[in-house]
C-alpha cells in the first residue's frame, strides 16, 4: 500500500513540474520585428490586470517611429517615467536634429546613449526576461523594427521607513532595524561595513514569487566552502513562493527535525554586521525585515547586542542570569512536580510544610495542576499576542484575575504552583531565540517528570544534551566552543571578555583571517600624559 | 528497508517502555496523601517486650493558617496543639506497631523529614538496639536527626507538651537541644554520632535527656514546658545511667565540643570564646595514662569585687578558671568510671595510637577503663576585660 501511495506522490510531483512548464513556456520566445505582435504577446501574458500600463506612442522628428513603454503602475516611480522617459522620448526627440540611422547602430542604442536621462539601463531580447523585469519594477521600452528592448530600473514603491527594532531591544547601541525592502537592508549593512570585501550575491527563488534573495558575506573572512555550501542549499530550493526569510530557513536548515534552531535570525543590522565580521554568512530576503545568519550556535541565543555595547562586568553577570532563566523556564515546573510527587524529602522541611499546606484540598494531582497552569499561560500568551491591541488589555486583566486570584482562592490550584508557573513564564522571555523551544521542552519535561520524577528528568536531560552535542550548523558543532572544547573561544561564552582581549575571531567558524585586532589593545595612559602628571 | 526501520522504531518504543516499567520508580504519591512526620517516639515495655510506636506528624493547613479557636496565641502554653497530630500504637515488634497505625490514621507516614527520635526512659533502660537496626537498614531515615531520651517513662509523654514559639513541637525540641549544645551545656547527638559510638564497641553512646519542667503561662497559671535535663549514658544497647549538668559540661570539654558559653569562678563570670581539647593517651607498662589537653580563651563579663583589675588579678582568674574546668572534667571522668562507660572515646584514642596493643586490650576494656589515670592540663587565657578597666 505504501508503494502505491508513493507512486501517486511521484506522479503528483511530475505533474507539478509539467504545470510549471506550461506556465512559463513564453520564457524563451524572442522578440519579433513587428512591435504590435510583441505588444499583443505581452498583453496576453500579463492579462487584463489594470495595473499594467502599455503606452503606445509615435515619436521621432516626423512622429514616424512606433514605440511603446511597458511598466506596472505602483512599482515604478511616476516622476521618473514622466520626466526621464516619456518627456525625452516624446518631447526632446523631435528637437534633436540628428538622424537616428547616421551615427547609431540602432534606434535603441541611440535612445540609450542620447535620449534617456536615467542611470541603469539593460537590454533584453526575449519576452520572458522582459516580463520578469517589468514585474519586478522595470520599465521596458520597445520599438518598431528592433528585436531588442530596453529595461530601465525604476523601482519605486511605497515602503516602510527604518524603524526601531521591536523584538531585539537594546538600551545602548544603534536603534535601527531592517525593513521589508532589500535595497534598504543591504545599504544598512554596507553603511556599517565599508569593506570592499563585503559581497552581496543575488538569487531569485520562487517559481511564482520570484523573490530576491541575497547572500551576504565578507570576502577574505568567510571560508569559501561555507559560501559554496549555502549556495548549493539555496539552489536546491524549487518552490513556487518565498514570502519570508522563515521560508528559506526551513528549506536550508541542518536539523529540520530538531526542536533547536540551527539558523539564527536577527532584525538588527548591527548584529548581522557583527556576525558577518566573525566569518558568518547572512541571507536577506526581499520583503522580510529579518536576516538569517549561519552557522548558528547554541551559545548565540544567550548573547545580546547589549553585551558588547556595555562594559564587560555586568554583561557577564547578565549572561549568567540568561542561562539561569533558560534553565528555570525549562525545569522549574517539572522539578516542582517531581519534588512534590516523588521526592518530598528533597524539600527543606519548612518549605515542604508550606507546599503541603497549599496542596490541601486541591482536586487534581500535581502533574495535572502544573499542566493546566502551563497550558493556561500559553493560551494567555497567544491570546495577548494575536488579539487586536485594545483587546489585549482585557485579556491580561481577565488572565491576572482569573488565574492569579480566583483559581487559588477557589482551591483549584495551589499558590506555589502559580508562583512556579509565573516565574517560568517570565524566565522564558529572557532568552528570546529559545522561547518556543523552551515551551516545548517544558511540556515534555513536565510529562516525563509526572511519570518518572527526577529519574525521568535526568534521563530526558541526558537525551537533550546528547542531541545538542550531535547537532551541526553548517559544519560547526552546535555546542562549540563548549563541545568540542575550545578554551580560546570561551572569551565570549560564559564570560564576555573585554573587547580588547578578544583578539581572534572564533576558531570554530574557521575564518580565513584569524586576527581581528592588534594585540595589547588594553587601554592605558600614553607616555606623554604620564610625564605630564609627573611634572605636576 | 522500510520494514527494518519500522522494526527499529517498535523496538525502541518497547525498550523505553520497559526501562520505565522495570525501574520500579512508581512511587508517585501526592503530598496531600502523605503525613509528614516531625518526631518519632519509641518505647519498649520491659515486661511484655512489646514496642510502642509514636508518630508526631505535621498538620500543614494548621501550620499555615491556625484555625479560629487557636488564633489568640500560637501554641498557648498548656493549650492544645493543633498543628501536630500524635498517633501511637503497640505491637509485638516495631513493624507490627507501624502497620497497626494504618488502622487509625488517614495518611501514610512519611519519615524522611523526622527531626528527632525520642526514647522513653523505660524502653531505653531495657534496650534500644532493635531500633537502631531498623534505623540503619531503612533508607528513609536521615543520619542528621537527633536522638533524645525522655525523662518520663514513655516517649509520648514529652511529645505532646507544647514548647516555646514553635508550632511544630518536635522542631521546638530540636531547637532547644541545639541551643543548649551551642552554649556548651548538653551534647546534641545525631543518629550518625550515636551509630558511630555503637559501632566502636568500647565507646559508650550518649544522648540528651529531655524532661518536663514547670512554667508559668501568660495568664499566671502553672503550665508544663520541656527542658533539657541531663545526658543519658548507654552501654550494651541500653541506658545505664545519666550525667548531670556539671558532668555533661565536663564531657563536652573532653570531647572538644565546647564552642561558646559562660563559666563561673568564685570571683567572676567568664565568656568562653574559643576552646580546643585533645586526648593524648600514653601506655606506661600495663597502665594507661590519658592526658586531656585543653586550651581555652575567654572574655571577662563580670567581676564581682569592686576593685581595679591588675595583671595579677587576671592571672589569678585564669588559674581559677583552669581549676574550674579541671574540676568539671574530673567530675565527668569519675562518673564515667563509676558507670564503667567510656563516654569520652578514650578507647578509640588508644586504638589510634597503639594499634598492636589494642588487640588484646579491646576485650578487657571494661576492666581496664576504670583504672586509667586521667591528667587534665588546662591552659586558659583572658582576652578582654570589657569596656572598663577601672571599677565603677
Amino acid at each position: 500500500m505504501f508503494r502505491l501511495l508513493r507512486r501517486n506522490l511521484l506522479k503528483r510531483t511530475s505533474d507539478h513540474k509539467a504545470e510549471a512548464k506550461a506556465a512559463h513556456d513564453y520564457a524563451h520566445i524572442k522578440l519579433e520585428t513587428k512591435l504590435d505582435d510583441n505588444l499583443n504577446r505581452i498583453r496576453n501574458i500579463l492579462g487584463e490586470s489594470n495595473d499594467v500600463i502599455i503606452r503606445d506612442m509615435k515619436i521621432g522628428p516626423n512622429s514616424n517611429i512606433h514605440a511603446a513603454v511597458v511598466y506596472i503602475d505602483g512599482l515604478v516611480e511616476r516622476n521618473l517615467v514622466n520626466h526621464d522617459i516619456l518627456q525625452p522620448l516624446m518631447f526632446n526627440l523631435p528637437l534633436i536634429k540628428d538622424n537616428v540611422s547616421q551615427k547609431h547602430t540602432s534606434l535603441l542604442e541611440f535612445f540609450k546613449s542620447t535620449v534617456l536621462t536615467v542611470g541603469q539601463i539593460a537590454e533584453a531580447g526575449d519576452i520572458g526576461s522582459i516580463i520578469s523585469a517589468v514585474l519586478s519594477g522595470n520599465i521596458a521600452i520597445l520599438a518598431e523594427d528592433t528585436t531588442k528592448a530596453l529595461l530601465i530600473d525604476a523601482k519605486g514603491w511605497e515602503k516602510r521607513s527604518i524603524e526601531e527594532p521591536g523584538n531585539e531591544v537594546s538600551i545602548r547601541g544603534p536603534k535601527e532595524s531592517f525593513t521589508e525592502t532589500m535595497r534598504t537592508n543591504t545599504a544598512l549593512l554596507r553603511r556599517k561595513i565599508k569593506d570592499p570585501g563585503l559581497t552581496f550575491q543575488n538569487l531569485q527563488i520562487g517559481e511564482r514569487t520570484k523573490t530576491y534573495v541575497t547572500v551576504a558575506y565578507i570576502k577574505g573572512i568567510t571560508p569559501e566552502n561555507l559560501i559554496k555550501e549555502i549556495n548549493q542549499r539555496l539552489n536546491r530550493i524549487d518552490t513556487d513562493s518565498i514570502l519570508d526569510v522563515g521560508y528559506i530557513e526551513q528549506y536550508i536548515e541542518d536539523a529540520p527535525k530538531s526542536l533547536f534552531p540551527t539558523v539564527g535570525t536577527s532584525e538588527r543590522p548591527d548584529v548581522t554586521a557583527a556576525k558577518l565580521l566573525e566569518g558568518r554568512v547572512a541571507i536577506l530576503v526581499d520583503g522580510s525585515p529579518m536576516a538569517l545568519t549561519m552557522p548558528y550556535l547554541f551559545i548565540e541565543g544567550f548573547q545580546s547586542p547589549e553585551d558588547y555595547y556595555t562594559r564587560p562586568f555586568y554583561a557577564t553577570i547578565i549572561r549568567w542570569v540568561r542561562l539561569l532563566g533558560f534553565l528555570l523556564s525549562i525545569y522549574l515546573p517539572g522539578l516542582f512536580v517531581s519534588l512534590s510527587a516523588f521526592h518530598p524529602e528533597l524539600f527543606p522541611t519548612e518549605l515542604l510544610v508550606s507546599v503541603a499546606a497549599a496542596r490541601e484540598g486541591i482536586p487534581f494531582p500535581v502533574v495535572l495542576e502544573a499542566l493546566l497552569m502551563v497550558l493556561t499561560f500559553e493560551i494567555l500568551r497567544e491570546a495577548g499576542l494575536r488579539l487586536p491591541r485594545p483587546l489585549g488589555q482585557a485579556v491580561s486583566i481577565v488572565g491576572a484575575l482569573v488565574i492569579g486570584q480566583s483559581a487559588v482562592s477557589a482551591g483549584l490550584v495551589g499558590a506555589p504552583m502559580v508562583i512556579v508557573v509565573a516565574t517560568t513564564a517570565i524566565a522564558s522571555f529572557l532568552v528570546v531565540p529559545y522561547a518556543d523551544t523552551g515551551a516545548l521542552l517544558r511540556f515534555l519535561l513536565l510529562i516525563v517528570s509526572g511519570i518518572l520524577g527526577l529519574f525521568g528528568m535526568v534521563l530526558f536531560s541526558l537525551e537533550i544534551l546528547s542531541h545538542l552535542a550531535s547537532l551541526r550548523s553548517l559544519g560547526a558543532s552546535y555546542l562549540s566552543p563548549l563541545v568540542p572544547v575550545d578554551i580560546k573561544s570561551f572569551k565570549d561564552t560564559f564570560i564576555r571578555a573585554p573587547l580588547w582581549a578578544m583578539e581572534d575571531r572564533p576558531e570554530f567558524l574557521h575564518p580565513l583571517e584569524k586576527k581581528r585586532q592588534a594585540p595589547d589593545l588594553m587601554p592605558q595612559a600614553t607616555k606623554s600624559s604620564q610625564t605630564r602628571r609627573d611634572n605636576q | 528497508m522500510k520494514k527494518e526501520t519500522n522494526l527499529k522504531i517498535c523496538l525502541t518504543i518497547i525498550l523505553i517502555f520497559m526501562t520505565v516499567c522495570l525501574s520500579g520508580c512508581w512511587d508517585s504519591v501526592e503530598l496531600n496523601k502523605r503525613s509528614i512526620v516531625s518526631g518519632l517516639g519509641w518505647d519498649l515495655d520491659p515486661k511484655t517486650g512489646e514496642v510502642t510506636f509514636t508518630v508526631q506528624s505535621i498538620v500543614p493547613s494548621e501550620v499555615k493558617a491556625p484555625s479560629a479557636s487557636n488564633t489568640t496565641g500560637q501554641q498557648q502554653a498548656g493549650g492544645e496543639l493543633r498543628s501536630i497530630q500524635v498517633d501511637k500504637d503497640t505491637g509485638p515488634a516495631m513493624y507490627d506497631a507501624i502497620t497497626r497505625l494504618t488502622q487509625h490514621v488517614t495518611r501514610f507516614p512519611f519519615y524522611p523529614h523526622t527531626k528527632v527520635y525520642i526514647f522513653g526512659k523505660e524502653g531505653a533502660q531495657h534496650g534500644i538496639y532493635q531500633f537502631f537496626d531498623v534505623q540503619a537498614r531503612n533508607p528513609d531515615s536521615r543520619p542528621n536527626a537527633l536522638i533524645v531520651v525522655s525523662a518520663e517513662k514513655k516517649a509520648s509523654d514529652i511529645m505532646v507538651i507544647p514548647d516555646g514559639m514553635e508550632k511544630i513541637q518536635a522542631f521546638g525540641m530540636v531547637a532547644e537541644i541545639k541551643l543548649s549544645a551551642q552554649y556548651s551545656k548538653y551534647p546534641a547527638v545525631t543518629v550518625l554520632d550515636f551509630q558511630k559510638r555503637i559501632m566502636s564497641r568500647t565507646t559508650a553512646p550518649i544522648a540528651p535527656i529531655v524532661g518536663i519542667a514547670k512554667a508559668i503561662g501568660p495568664d499566671g497559671r502553672e503550665t508544663k514546658k520541656l527542658r533539657v535535663a541531663g545526658t543519658a549514658v548507654f552501654k550494651g544497647g541500653r541506658m545505664i545511667g545519666e550525667l548531670n549538668e556539671r558532668e555533661s559540661s565536663g564531657l563536652l570539654w573532653v570531647t572538644n565540643k565546647v564552642k561558646i558559653g559562660f563559666i563561673a569562678v568564685p570571683e567572676a563570670d567568664l565568656e568562653i570564646v574559643k576552646a580546643k581539647s585533645k586526648i593524648i593517651p600514653e601506655l606506661q607498662g600495663d597502665k594507661i595514662k590519658i592526658t586531656v589537653d585543653i586550651k581555652e580563651e575567654s572574655d571577662l563579663v563580670l567581676y564581682k569585687k569592686r576593685q581595679d583589675l591588675t595583671a595579677d588579678i587576671l592571672r589569678e582568674l585564669e588559674k581559677d578558671l583552669a581549676k574550674e574546668i579541671e574540676s568539671q572534667v574530673m567530675a565527668s571522668v569519675e562518673k564515667s568510671f563509676a558507670l564503667d562507660a567510656d563516654v569520652f572515646g578514650f578507647g578509640e584514642a588508644v586504638h589510634r595510637k597503639y594499634k598492636n596493643e589494642w588487640k588484646d586490650m579491646k576485650p578487657r576494656w571494661d576492666e581496664i577503663y576504670p583504672e586509667i589515670e586521667v591528667v587534665v592540663k588546662v591552659k586558659t587565657h583572658l582576652n578582654k576585660i570589657g569596656d572598663i578597666n577601672k571599677a565603677l
